[in-house]
């Protein structure tokens, strides 16, 4: 033996030696390995720090149920991975991992202390002492606790891995790539249906590939899956969750057991299958036994012990201690002796167990010691030996080994199981729940349903022992540090369900979801309180079955793929000018054109002069178009807006004030009406999925009689809105088929015709005060038409101006944006629009509303301007503003700022406001208290230009 | 490690200019490239046969299914994707919607033995059964689309302007991820 | 990801697809200023809140576009059945 490698056997690949490194030091391992197995063929035991104590610990298990050693796989910068199970990192060639939670070596931690004054930490510890002073919590108590609790670092630097993601269908999907798993795929295949079978180790087997004896079944096995053409393998996948009507989440593993140098593609796909039919081949996990000292390095299951062995060709020690109680650990026990691992004993608290294995166990010359069980492990770092004695209480003996192989019986996984909502029912043969009645089209097959032949045993609470369970270090959660005088406690303060035990002792609550404590700790409850398990419950095991990567989860929606950024056609030509961009729920609008490094206030006062003195282009693709078609289109829309729509003629428009039904402002925008029985809407840029969903809903659902149908053009048009004294001298050119003429096309008409060439609804409309057209092209013309557009304009100095300027020159004039004005809880009147509502329509969505009396009673908020006292004071948005600054606080607040700008056309800045009574409270002066200062304005009017609305007809 | 460039296309780009992509999905070859120009038109009416003599063309009477360019999506929306350059009456006075969409989509094809994969990326639906003839609104991860199957491993694949860079590039990044790879 | 059955497309389909809209089978009423405040309000804001059975609204947005209803269990998440908007609930529906 040279280290702790058996000279023969396992399933390692004995050619190809794998080099890597662990805390720093070099090892050797072989392909085929796991990080556990070379780091135990290495001779390492000590592979981490508890998370309460920081109590040394070494492997429990050697798969997805290892609480204890977790490690950081480090693939470079930004390439660092915390919590993964030792067990489960596939070697390769320079594989670099790290252990975690210890300060500052593995072998000497400081907070090892907590260990010893371990009395300081009982059941419910942090419930009861990290409660007050209230503020130490964030001060004080959290960060240490994070410092010394903690689990591995997160990683800080940018992810530069890629995801990838898949939807998948099939009619049998099997979870479980054990002989059961195997042969149900098998079995699925002959179906002709599609299959598929998952399996989240590096080769398919489970638990036959630690035994000998079955490979050759499994050789079999998978070369008939091999030719079923309609079964698909994903190996290294973990199927973390089952949601409804059978679709599971999995993660498949793609280039973590690889070199980094080389991997290539993605990382980790994630893999949403719904499947018709879903077989769970998951397997049992075996069950620690508890009793003193079973955390020491070298305590691990029996079944780790066989896979070392079995699999990966290594002893787990050179002396092994087998403490079962259940036959499994003689089977182990066996089969490790026969593949050259010393036993030193068997110990069993069972007096009688099967004659075979005792006979066999005689025969491979192991001491038996039935009846007994261990009562103390020596050792700190690594186990020295054990004591025992007979029923725990008799005389103790001691026996020299270094490692001790737990076989305290198996727990058949039911996790996906429960993900599922499938009921469980209580085995007394097993000690443990199996599956009971599926909800979804599900079965269970093999071990974890209880359908495996893994032997006979006893199940055990603690194991007895002379000293008080008060006075043993025997743990119940290793990964929580959770023993079993924790659960004593818990019971002893009155908790009852185990829900409350959970959750005041944590066992179960880390990582690894109690894989291996849960049952033992029902089992002392259950003990404790003298009643049946099946009495106390069960909790709930919830995705994911093991941790995974946030990567993973995303997908592909990663980078510049992370959500659809939005762009209008004349996108490109806006990046190309230098405009800065903001996002307009899902769009990317222009905000302002900076020249020459202005800041955004110069941009915007030069931009928006631009606009009253000349004329300026506003790209307004991104608003809501709906095309209303039908018959009775005028109908319906007077049914949706406030304002009458059926004397509309054919070539105007109108603004259109959108309630919802309990009367509060949810949207609004000017309408065209192509035709009789045709209109043009246009909503906000936010509102445009919002309001065609409740239009549709209003159609579909309350007046589905009549004759008109919704479509969606947001998309078909460009928009482009031309504002400013020199807006006809700028398009007169461009335009045929329509006469500009003031007289011909005023104020709120809209025609069609061309522009440059190309088919255009023209639309005068104006959210400026200006004369204005906005100019509708199909929007794979809008790029051609801007252009035309910008080079007529030229002569008249036309300025390309963004949703800064736009903003500030629709406030300058008192305009509302809905959703920034407005927060949905103001009505027409509350914002001055009453005129947009006709006082003689008997009904539209929100009317009734309004007339509830709390709708016009007095104190509303109204829709108003301010001033500041210091004309250059520029107010923040969403201030809070009051009627008396020395009022006690909290002061009673009557209102708060909407909108304020510097306003080049005011020459000062102008602020919008919603106050209580505002429209009364004209003329006062209300208060804006800031930090450190109080700020006074001048309630006004909300208009600060123009108020006559003259050059709106020029 | 491939990187994604950002976004700096605009959909008309998309629709005017770009270059098929091949590659592989789940080992399979698969070629997108936008789609050739063509108008489309949003139909509606509460009566199919108003709607059919107001444009003069048959229409399928199966929610999913296509009749020569012309899908039904629901029971009363029948979606067209015509030669360039068609023209269907208005249905002016008639109670049925007739409205030119051409602008607001842009078209790509799907096509080759992995289409089926590269679309099940992101689009949830069960697209081994859905055969050529077929045509449904679905959706590719957050993204609305509508996929029609043309041909035997061969997909039209429409979406609103603004999404189909985004829905491009998750396509081709598809394609380009797991070249190489399965 | 639950599937759910739409009755127009008469398929199951992908609960991405689909928006949900609330309690079923609340009719605004046809005269609205025939309503006292107490009535309106109920009609405007008062909801079942069952533990189990539950008919409400869902859309099939992203496919045929309708409305329809269905009763679903609010325990479970099941579906028990959908049937299209303006239709009678089943037997026993839940209000």
């Amino acid at each position: 033996m040279s280290g702790y490698r058996l000279a023969r056997g396992g399933r390692i690949d004995r050619n190809r030696p794998v080099a890597f490194r662990f805390d720093g030091r070099d090892y050797s391992g072989f392909a085929g390995d796991t990080l556990a197995s070379a780091l135990v063929a290495g001779g390492v035991t000590l592979l981490g720090r508890s998370f309460k104590y920081h109590r040394p610990r070494g492997l429990l298990g050697m798969g997805a149920e290892e609480p204890n050693a977790l490690v950081t796989v480090d693939r470079g910068p930004a390439r660092i991975t915390p919590n993964l199970r030792a067990t489960q990192v596939a070697l390769h060639d320079g594989l670099v991992a790290s252990s975690q939670n210890r300060w500052p070596s593995l072998k000497f931690d400081v907070v090892a202390l907590n260990d010893v004054f371990g009395a300081l930490f009982p059941a419910g510890f942090y419930n009861k002492t990290f409660m007050w002073p209230r503020a130490a919590w964030e001060a004080l108590y959290e960060p240490v606790i994070r410092r010394l609790a903690g689990l591995g670092e997160s990683p800080v630097a940018r992810d530069p891995d890629h995801y990838d993601a898949t939807y998948a269908h099939c009619e049998v999907l099997v979870i479980g790539g054990g002989i059961a798993g195997i042969e149900a795929a098998l079995d699925a295949a002959q179906t002709g249906g599609r299959v598929i079978l998952i399996d989240d180790q590096d080769d398919l087997g489970g638990g036959a590939l630690s035994d000998a004896a079955l490979w050759p079944l499994l050789t079999d096995l998978k070369a008939r899956l091999a030719g079923c053409a309609n079964v698909t393998v994903l190996g290294r996948t973990t199927a973390f969750g089952y949601y409804h009507q059978n679709f599971i989440g999995a993660v498949e593993s793609l280039t973590d057991h690889l070199a980094p140098a080389e991997a290539t593609g993605p990382r980790e796909r994630l893999w949403r299958i719904r499947a018709g039919e879903v077989v769970l081949a998951q397997g049992a996990i075996e069950r620690p036994l508890v009793f003193d000292g079973n955390d020491v390095p070298g305590v691990m299951l029996a079944s780790a012990g066989r896979t070392l062995a079995l699999r990966h060709g290594v002893a787990v020690g050179r002396a092994v201690v087998v403490m079962a109680a259940h036959d499994s650990g003689w089977r182990d026990a066996l089969a490790m002796a026969e593949a050259g691992v010393t036993i030193a004993a068997i110990i069993d608290i069972r007096d009688v167990v099967p004659g075979d294995l005792a006979e066999a166990a005689r025969a491979a010359g192991i001491a038996v010691h039935t009846g007994c069980a261990i009562t103390h492990v020596s050792g700190r770092h690594a186990v020295k030996g054990v004591t025992f004695a007979a029923a725990g209480t008799g005389p103790e003996r001691h026996i020299a080994c270094d490692a001790v192989l737990m076989a305290g019986g198996w727990t058949p996984s039911v996790h996906l199981w429960s993900h599922g909502k499938g009921s469980l029912a209580w085995s007394e043969a097993w000690g443990a729940y199996l599956p009971g009645t599926a909800i979804e089209n599900c079965r269970a097959v093999g071990a974890c349903a209880g359908a495996w032949s893994l032997g006979s045993g006893v199940i055990t609470a603690v194991l007895p022992n002379r000293k008080p369970v008060r006075a043993q270090k025997a743990f119940v959660d290793f990964q929580n540090d959770v023993k079993a005088r924790d659960i004593h406690l818990a019971v002893q303060e009155g908790m009852r369900s185990i829900e409350h035990i959970k959750r005041y002792t944590t066992n179960g609550m880390a990582t690894d979801q109690g894989k291996t404590s849960n049952l033992n700790g029902l089992q002392i409850a259950s003990t404790v309180l003298g009643r049946p398990v099946a009495d106390i419950g069960l909790t709930t095991f919830r995705p994911p079955y093991t941790p995974q990567t946030f990567g993973a989860l995303m997908g592909h929606h990663k980078d510049a793929l992370f959500q659809p950024v939005r762009k209008s056609v004349i996108d490109d030509w806006a990046t190309a000018q230098g405009a800065v961009f903001e996002n307009v729920s899902n769009w990317r609008r222009a905000r302002y054109f900076p020249r020459g490094g202005e800041t955004m206030e110069a941009a915007v006062l030069r931009e928006c002069a631009a606009v009253r003195n000349a004329v300026g282009m506003f790209d307004a693709s991104t608003l809501g178009k709906i095309e209303v078609v039908g018959p009775d289109a005028a109908e319906f829309l007077n049914r949706m807006y406030t304002n009458p729509w059926k004397g509309l003629q054919p070539g105007r428009c109108r603004y259109g004030l959108l309630l919802r039904e309990d009367g509060f402002i949810m949207d609004d925008g000017v309408s065209a009406r192509i035709a009789d029985d045709r209109f043009h809407l246009t909503t906000t840029t936010g509102g445009a999925a919002r309001v065609l969903g409740m239009m549709e809903d209003y159609l579909q659902t309350e007046w589905s009689d009549l004759d008109v149908w919704l479509t969606s053009t947001t998309e078909q048009w460009a928009v482009i809105a031309l504002q400013g004294p020199m807006a006809r001298a700028v398009i007169a050119p461009l335009v045929e088929g329509i006469d500009l003429d003031g007289a011909a096309f005023p104020h709120m008409a809209g025609r069609e015709g061309t522009i440059a060439g190309v088919p255009t609804r023209l639309f005068r409309v104006s959210f400026t005060g200006e004369l204005g057209f906005e100019i509708n092209v199909p929007a794979h013309e809008g790029r051609k038409v801007w252009d035309a557009v910008h080079a007529a304009g030229q002569a008249h100095g036309i300025t390309a101006y963004g949703t800064e300027t736009m903003h500030v020159l629709r406030a300058e004039k008192g305009f509302i944006i809905v959703g920034q004005d407005t927060d949905g809880t103001m009505t027409p009147a509350d914002m001055g629009l009453d005129w947009a509502v006709g006082k003689k329509k008997p009904d539209f969505v929100g009317k009734r509303s309004l007339a509830r009396p709390d709708m016009d009673a007095p104190g509303r908020k109204q829709f108003v301007g301010l001033l500041t006292e210091d004309a250059g004071e520029l107010l923040e948005e969403g201030a809070q503003v009051v009627a008396d600054p020395d009022a006690p606080i909290p002061m009673p607040m009557i209102g708060h700022v909407t909108s304020a700008y510097r306003s080049a056309a005011a020459g000062r800045t102008i602020a919008l406001a919603v106050i209580a009574d505002g429209r009364a409270r004209i003329g006062q002066t209300v208060f804006i208290p800031m930090p450190g200062r109080v700020i006074r304005a001048k309630v006004t009017a909300p208009m600060f230009y123009d108020p006559e609305g003259s050059r709106l007809n020029a | 490690m491939l990187e994604i460039a950002p976004l700096a296309v605009a959909g008309i780009d998309l629709a005017t200019g770009t270059a098929a992509v091949n590659g592989m999905v789940s080992g399979l070859p698969v070629c997108i490239a936008p789609a050739a120009p063509l108008t489309r038109w949003s139909l509606r009416a509460r009566d199919a046969g108003a709607l059919s003599a107001a444009i003069g063309r048959a229409l399928p009477d199966r929610i999913g299914v296509v009749i020569d360019g012309i899908a039904r999506l629901g029971p009363d929306e029948w979606y067209a994707l015509l030669p360039e350059g068609t023209v269907l009456p208005g249905g002016a006075g008639l109670p049925v919607s007739v409205v030119e969409v051409t602008a607001r989509a842009v078209g790509f094809t799907v096509e080759g033995a992995g289409a089926v994969a590269a679309l099940a990326r992101g689009c949830p639906l069960d697209l081994a059964g859905f055969a050529p003839g077929r045509a449904t609104r679905t959706v590719f991860e957050t993204v609305e689309v509508q996929i029609w199957a043309t041909a035997p491993e061969t997909y039209h694949v429409e979406v609103w302007r603004s999404f189909a860079p985004w829905l491009w590039h998750s396509l081709a990044a598809g394609l380009a991820l797991t070249a190489g790879l399965d | 990801m639950i599937l759910i059955h739409c009755p127009y497309c008469e398929e199951d389909r992908p609960e991405v697809e689909f928006t949900y809209g609330g309690q079923a089978h609340i009719a605004r009423p046809l005269d609205p200023a025939a309503l006292d405040d107490a009535e309106w309000e109920s009609f405007l804001y008062i909801r079942s809140n069952p533990r189990g059975r539950h008919a409400e609204r869902w859309r099939h947005a992203h496919g045929c576009a309708r409305f329809f209803n269905a009763i679903r269990d609010t325990v479970t998440d099941r579906f028990e059945v959908t049937y299209k908007a303006g239709e009678q609930a089943p037997d026993g529906a839940a209000r």
